[in-house]
């Protein structure tokens, strides 16, 4: 069964429908991207998957528990847990209350659960009695992806998480994505680089005015002619 | 006792009770973030409540008022803490859950006009625009205590109060609780996001606040005797936002010292003070220019406040380790079920 099921979502905010019939499952194990041009609607439909945005069509599970019209905060202790896009940590908690936060939502014991994620994220262990809005950008991103998992999730859903981010702090965070999704977790990543996407995941979903028609296995991905698919030339009405 | 002492315990009692008030702001403001304008209109709850519940019944004192229980203390600051809350829950279930934080400013200021106006001019409630007096004196009659010898035994039971409520939020603020207050204050949306229930919790931090803004506002009528509207203004906020802007905002030694700066010496000092020659009643608005400029010094010079935010330390988990984030393998060779590449077609969305 696939950590996470979407079937024929769509969402968009007041009235305007931005994401229509969207299918996407992700394993764990599996790093899935989703790539797309601006405004192509892979924000809302992350904030969809997780409750803020409610969709108006399909279904949602994690495993085999329905999250559909779940409130966003029991959604968490199910197993699916969000990294937004922007400002996404607790800017005025140190990096180990961030992180404890994160723990409380988790059965785990949350100290135990935090050495472990801190053995992973290196550069947060010498940084737990700081500020979080004190750290580099990356850092940030780190750390948020960190107390993420302090959940224990089965599927972590990260949007744009190396935005901003020099290369090679892009690297480091891929290759924690990476890394996570060893640990069997399924994780989902919305990402704006093409070539970063193709190179760092197994499945690539592509984002084109609010539609999905294209996904695939990475490989397979690579081969097409993304750019007419980004333009809408391909695949779309 | 001389007059000087009469004067110096009217300023401790003060320095005590707007502590307490500071303290349920802080939670409210400073822990979660809710930039509650219409405080001032729970601590007037809270002294109301308190006060009408010690009154006897109000026939025949010439006073108009509800409840009228005749009941003792601390029982009635307890209530009059309570009814604020009652009142926090109404306004939660109204406007905490669908509101950002200033269009819920904009609908607490506008709340804290109302009940401003609903005391001042429906009589039967609280004696409308003259307020509650004559309100019975805690244990002065079983103390056998005088006019002079009441203020500093009051001064001094606020004071056993207000450390108890310290200890009280402290341990609320250390707590687990106390960090997703401020997790929310900081990011509601990742907050939700890590499984906090943002509306549950923002409540929790009214009602605590609330507690203290009516406990406050309880010991302000039991201290002397009465209260009115004029000494509940809807400016009368901002004078302990003050207090906490001041001191430090999220830091509860801070509050104690913003309410000696603010309340103690800027507000109630000058009221003593002798009136200028030929301008009676000059010097007391000179306070809200105090409090004006004192602010934006604050603001410009140092705004985490006279004493800051603590930053919570605790043990730090393993010994400092490399500087780069472990690189683990790329998996970009990872074998998935194989899937082929759906390149959908128009009738593909015919179902729609
Ligand atoms: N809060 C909102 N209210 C109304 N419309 C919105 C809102 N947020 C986004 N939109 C619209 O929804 C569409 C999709 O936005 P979304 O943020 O999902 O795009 P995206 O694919 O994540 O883009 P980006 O790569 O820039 O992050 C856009 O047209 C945007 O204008
Ligand atoms: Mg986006």
């Amino acid at each position: 069964m696939p950590a996470l099921t979407a079937d024929g979502v769509s969402a968009g905010y007041g009235r305007t429908t931005i994401i229509s019939d969207i299918n996407l499952t992700a394993e764990r194990g599996n790093v899935t991207t989703i790539i797309g041009p601006n405004g192509a609607g892979k924000s809302t439909f992350a904030k969809t998957l997780v409750g803020i945005l409610r969709p108006s069509k399909g279904r949602i599970t994690v495993g085999d528990v329905d999250i559909t019209r779940m409130p966003g905060h029991l959604i968490p202790r199910n197993g699916l847990v969000y990294v937004p896009q922007n400002d996404n940590v607790f800017k005025r908690l140190t990096v180990r209350e961030n992180l404890e936060v994160g723990g409380f939502a988790s059965r785990a014991n949350p100290e135990t659960r935090m050495a472990e994620i801190l053995a992973i994220f290196t550069d947060l262990e010498k940084a737990t009695d700081k500020k979080a809005g004190f750290l580099s950008g990356g850092q940030q991103n780190l750390l948020a992806i960190a107390r993420a998992l302090m959940v224990d999730p089965s599927v972590i859903l990260l949007d744009e998480p190396t935005a901003g981010l020099s290369p090679a702090y892009t690297d480091v965070v891929w290759n924690q994505i990476a890394r996570i999704s060893q640990l069997n977790t399924a994780v989902v990543v919305v990402e704006q680089n093409v070539e970063r996407a193709l190179k760092h995941s197994d499945f690539v979903h592509i984002f084109v005015a609010g539609t999905n028609h294209v996904h695939g296995p990475a490989a397979e991905i690579a081969d097409l002619d993304l750019a007419s698919i980004f333009l809408g030339r391909s695949g779309a009405h | 006792m001389s007059n000087i002492w009469y004067y110096v315990f009217t300023l401790v009692f003060f320095l005590f009770d707007y502590f307490i008030l500071a303290m349920g702001l802080n939670i409210q403001y400073g822990e979660t973030g809710i930039l509650n304008f219409a405080y001032i209109g729970f601590v007037a709850v809270g002294s109301y409540v308190t006060g009408a519940l010690a009154l006897p019944s109000s026939v025949g004192t010439g006073q108009h008022y509800i409840l009228g229980l005749g009941l003792p203390f601390p029982v009635n600051l307890i209530l009059g803490g309570l009814a604020s809350c009652g009142l926090a829950v109404v306004v939660a279930l109204i406007s905490l859950r669908r509101l950002r934080t200033d269009y819920l400013a904009m609908v607490l200021i506008s709340l804290s006009l109302v009940l401003y106006d609903i005391c001042n001019n429906f009589v039967p409630l609280f004696n409308g625009a003259d307020g509650l007096y004559n309100v019975p004196e805690p244990f002065a009659g079983v103390l056998k205590l005088t006019t002079n010898s009441f203020i500093p035994f009051f001064a001094a039971v606020t004071g056993v109060i207000a450390a108890l409520l310290w200890w009280v939020m402290s341990r609320i603020t250390r707590s687990p609780q106390g960090r997703t207050f401020r997790a929310i204050r900081d990011d509601e949306v990742v907050a939700a996001a890590l499984g906090k229930d943002v509306f549950r919790n923002q409540l929790k931090s009214m009602l605590i606040g609330s507690f203290y803004a009516g406990v406050g506002g309880g010991l302000i009528i039991q201290f002397s005797g009465s209260f009115n509207p004029t000494a509940w203004l809807p400016g009368e906020t901002f004078v302990v936002f003050a207090v906490l802007i001041v001191g430090g905002v999220g830091n509860n030694v801070g509050m104690l010292v913003g309410s000696l700066v603010v309340e103690t010496l800027l507000i109630h000092l000058p009221a003593f003070l002798p009136a200028i020659p030929g301008h009676p009643g000059l010097i007391e608005y000179f306070d809200s220019v105090l409090i004006g400029i004192l602010l934006m010094a604050m603001l410009w010079f140092r705004p985490q406040g006279i004493v800051p935010e603590r930053v919570r330390r605790a043990l730090s988990l393993g010994a400092p380790a490399n500087l780069v984030a472990g690189r683990g393998e790329a998996p970009g060779s990872a074998p998935g079920r194989p899937v082929p590449v759906e390149i959908a077609t128009a009738d593909a969305q015919g179902e729609k």
